[in-house]
């Protein structure tokens, strides 16, 4: 039984091959074998989200996350969440409402609503809620992120 | 950095190959992993083989068949809960999928990973460190019970969310193994030793949940927990309010075996539940005030119905 494997994926747009042991997980592969250190550990069992990635557009915690499982997929992570290497507007939008404080949940939190939207432009405050609770940050209280998203959500109206 | 054990890896393409490799001793199939590899990185199991369901299609998805919903053991939670037949017919399912861990968990684990989810207890579900601390115990490294020191067995709670309303939905479970493929009612599954919970055979793979046209009436799912995201229960109703005026519970996060109570007259039901109801110290909550929840989460569940 292999307890190396050839794995084959597009990360930030670029194809990859590398032979891994069987039991790297997503977030190692990504940060010790790619040198992409955006994405945190943090409790590294599946609780906080500071290690949120996505993967063929679906938010992942890489921490809990086989990179074998990821054969063939594309995974996007906070260093190619725009393709240019500006911001994306739910950076811009958290620096301006100083919704980073430390910094080390905020790749997660970007990568998580960056997902929910992809999928749905002008999430209501319930969902935006829902999908935010999936991130922990210890140092905001979360109102300043909320607000964030919700004027990236729904320019114009107060937050 | 907590590191995996060492395993190997297989991803086999079809149920053939996916038997064969589950009658190997020492392996475990891995689905959405977000139960399995926690433990793994808890050096909860041993495991020398995963097997991973990803590359079989036949295990995912939502079909209706005659009337029952089929939903391959591997779909995840998520697309569980944005299935609008399953938000129409069996509304309970859509709302249970929806209450576990969070968002991003429900697009990683499966409705297959969680009624086949581990048994919980705060003296097992710790870093190895912290259990060897405490000598571990009867479930993993040890020899006593924290939570009964007299007692004859497990009790971790079970867990899961969707199994309280699939129970009153009359779920059937459908295993496939070298062997052929058996059907068991998700009411059956269950036992009453948390190390030895599952009634399966080891080398049996969840293929399907076969969810039958809903019974007359309404069933409501609950989850008492302490936070509105993560948390796992620390109560997990179920009800059904029939048109006859009876009515049925499943109370869950209680030990390893759902609780399952009837009671001919709806309003006998969170009495019922409550004289049922055995909670033990599994959780980081009072005993106490868990039973008494018990009937209060019944009500609850009963006025939503
Ligand atoms: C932070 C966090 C919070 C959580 N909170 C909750 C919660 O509130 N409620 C809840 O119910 N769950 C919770 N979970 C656990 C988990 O996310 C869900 O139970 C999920 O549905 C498990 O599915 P999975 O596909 O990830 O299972 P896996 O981890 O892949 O598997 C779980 C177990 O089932 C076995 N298995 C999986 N599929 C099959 C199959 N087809 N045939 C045979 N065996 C199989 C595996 O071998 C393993 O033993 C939480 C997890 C995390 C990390
Ligand atoms: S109930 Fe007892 S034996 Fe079971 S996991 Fe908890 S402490 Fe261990
Ligand atoms: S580091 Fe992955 S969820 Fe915390
Ligand atoms: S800014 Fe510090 S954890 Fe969120």
């Amino acid at each position: 039984m292999p307890t190396e494997i050839t794995l084959r994926l597009q990360i930030n747009g670029e194809q990859v091959r590398r032979i891994i042991p069987a039991n790297r997980s997503l977030l190692d592969f990504i940060r010790e074998d790619l040198r992409l250190t955006g994405s945190k550990h943090g409790c590294d069992v599946g609780d906080c989200g500071a290690c949120t990635v996505l993967v063929d557009g679906a938010p992942q915690l890489a921490c809990i996350t086989l990179a074998a499982e990821c054969e063939g997929a594309a995974i996007r992570t906070i260093e190619g969440v725009t393709d240019g290497g500006g911001l994306h507007p739910i950076q811009e939008a958290l620096h301006r409402h100083v919704g980073a404080q430390c910094g080390y949940c905020t790749p997660g939190i970007v990568m998580a609503m960056t997902s929910l939207l992809e999928a749905d432009p002008h999430p209501s405050d319930s969902a935006i809620n829902e999908a935010l609770g999936s991130n922990i940050c210890r140092c905001t209280g979360y109102t300043k992120i909320l607000a964030a998203v919700r004027e990236v959500a729904r320019p114009g109206s107060p937050s | 950095m907590l590191p995996f054990p060492k395993f190997s890896y297989e991803a086999p393409g079809t149920l053939d190959e996916l038997f064969t490799l589950a009658s190997v001793s020492g392996s475990r199939i891995v689905a959405g992993g977000t139960d399995l590899l926690p433990s793994l990185k808890h050096r909860l199991f041993q495991d020398t083989l995963l097997i991973s369901l990803r590359r079989l299609r036949e295990l995912r998805g939502v079909t209706i068949e005659g009337g029952a919903l089929v939903i391959g053991a591997n779909t995840t939670l998520r697309d569980v809960a944005r299935d609008d037949r399953v938000a129409a017919g069996w509304p309970a399912l859509r709302d249970a999928c929806r209450t576990i861990a969070t968002s991003t968990i429900q697009a990683m684990g499966t409705l297959g990973g969680n009624v086949m989810l581990d048994t919980r207890c705060l003296y097992y579900n710790q870093p190895d460190g912290w259990r060897a601390s405490i000598g571990g115990c009867l479930k993993a490294d040890g020899s006593v019970c924290h939570v009964a020191p007299n007692g004859a067995g497990c009790y971790a709670a079970h867990s899961a969310d969707t199994v309280p309303a699939l129970w009153l939905y009359g779920a059937i479970l459908r295993f496939g193994s070298e062997r052929g493929i058996r059907e068991v009612a998700l009411a059956d599954l269950y036992g009453t030793d948390g190390r030895t919970w599952l009634g399966n055979a080891r080398d049996e793979v969840l293929l399907a949940i076969v969810v039958p046209k809903a019974p007359a009436g309404s069933v409501v799912h609950r989850k008492l927990r302490a936070r509105g995201a993560i948390d796992y229960g620390m109560l997990l109703t179920a009800v059904h309010r029939r048109p006859d005026g009876s009515g049925a519970a499943v109370v869950s996060a209680l030990g390893p075996r759902p609780v399952f109570v009837e009671a001919e007259r709806v309003e006998d039901l969170a009495a019922a539940a409550h004289k049922a109801a055995t909670p033990m110290r599994t959780h980081a909550y009072g005993v106490g005030w868990r039973k008494h929840m018990v009937r209060v989460e019944v009500e609850r569940a009963l006025a939503g119905s």
